[in-house]
């Protein structure tokens, strides 16, 4: 029975949407690539870059249009296989390989920059988060930070992306090797 | 704040026509304009990254609790029956 997820507002939230997902799709993606001749950690990986892939998806303005979302999500878990599977078979561009693999190998410069900003940041980075990440409500960001309304939460929001802003701007300087 | 919010709209694609036409002459009249605009894409890049690293990891996070406690047992034997 395909039931529609919602990823609400939370951490929480998310959690109990992401077990509700893998109950229901993991066990298809890891038939599937069981199938094609991967392993349990193939499955895995696969599996949880698919997951944000939809969570993007989900929370985008357009959303998904799809009747069946474990259907959808598993679709996205195939194609993710199907392009991995190529990629391991020719030579593939790096420009044409999916764009979440950028994330994972950052320049050393940007991984300080990260850290810096994952630690200093911290607060900041949740509200810029919820706002352009998580795409909640200027309302419900307002309550989730404890501020008075939207309009505290709104210049608050702008106050944090000048402080990103600046920070990389001065770091950048201080890293040599920044890489945009 | 007013320029960081008018180069946010204009890096979302969020303002009105007459925003966008001005933007643009403010672009040529503004030298350090398309250098804050630069880093202003920086840091939503870097929003973006932090977001997914923090997305990710409550998905490990998940992934972790459903493959050790014991309340998903039945779950865990069902893919590992699958790997065999």
């Amino acid at each position: 029975m395909a039931t529609e997820i919602n990823f609400g507002t939370s951490a929480a939230d998310r959690e109990k949407a992401f077990i509700a997902l893998y109950k229901k799709a993991f066990p298809t993606v890891a038939k599937y690539v069981c199938k094609m001749g991967g392993s349990f950690d193939d499955a895995k990986d696969i599996f949880q870059d698919a997951l944000v892939i939809f969570y993007e998806k989900k929370v985008s303005q357009s959303g998904i249009v799809a009747v069946n979302e474990q259907a959808y999500l598993v679709g996205i878990a195939k194609h993710l296989w199907s392009r991995r599977f190529a990629e391991n078979c020719t030579l593939t561009p790096l420009d044409q390989q999916f764009d979440m693999a950028e994330e994972d190998g950052l320049q050393p410069s940007s991984a300080k920059l990260m850290n810096y900003l994952e630690t200093a940041g911290q607060k900041c980075m949740e509200l810029l988060k919820a706002f352009y990440y998580d795409n909640l409500p200027m309302n419900t960001i307002a309550g989730l930070f404890g501020y008075s309304g939207i309009r505290s939460a709104t210049v608050q929001k702008y106050k944090c992306m000048e402080k990103v802003r600046e920070t990389i701007k001065e770091k950048s300087l201080a890293y040599e090797d920044f890489v945009e | 704040m007013n320029e960081i919010k008018m180069i946010d709209e204009h890096l979302l694609n969020n303002g009105s026509t007459e925003d966008r036409l001005l933007f643009d002459a403010m672009l040529i009249l503004n030298p350090s304009l398309p250098e804050q605009v630069m880093w202003q894409k920086n840091a939503h890049a870097m929003v973006q990254q932090y977001s997914r690293r923090k997305l990710k990891a409550e998905i490990e996070t998940v992934h972790q609790n459903l493959f050790n406690k014991n309340e998903h047992t039945s779950f865990r034997q069902k893919i590992f029956s699958i790997f065999g």
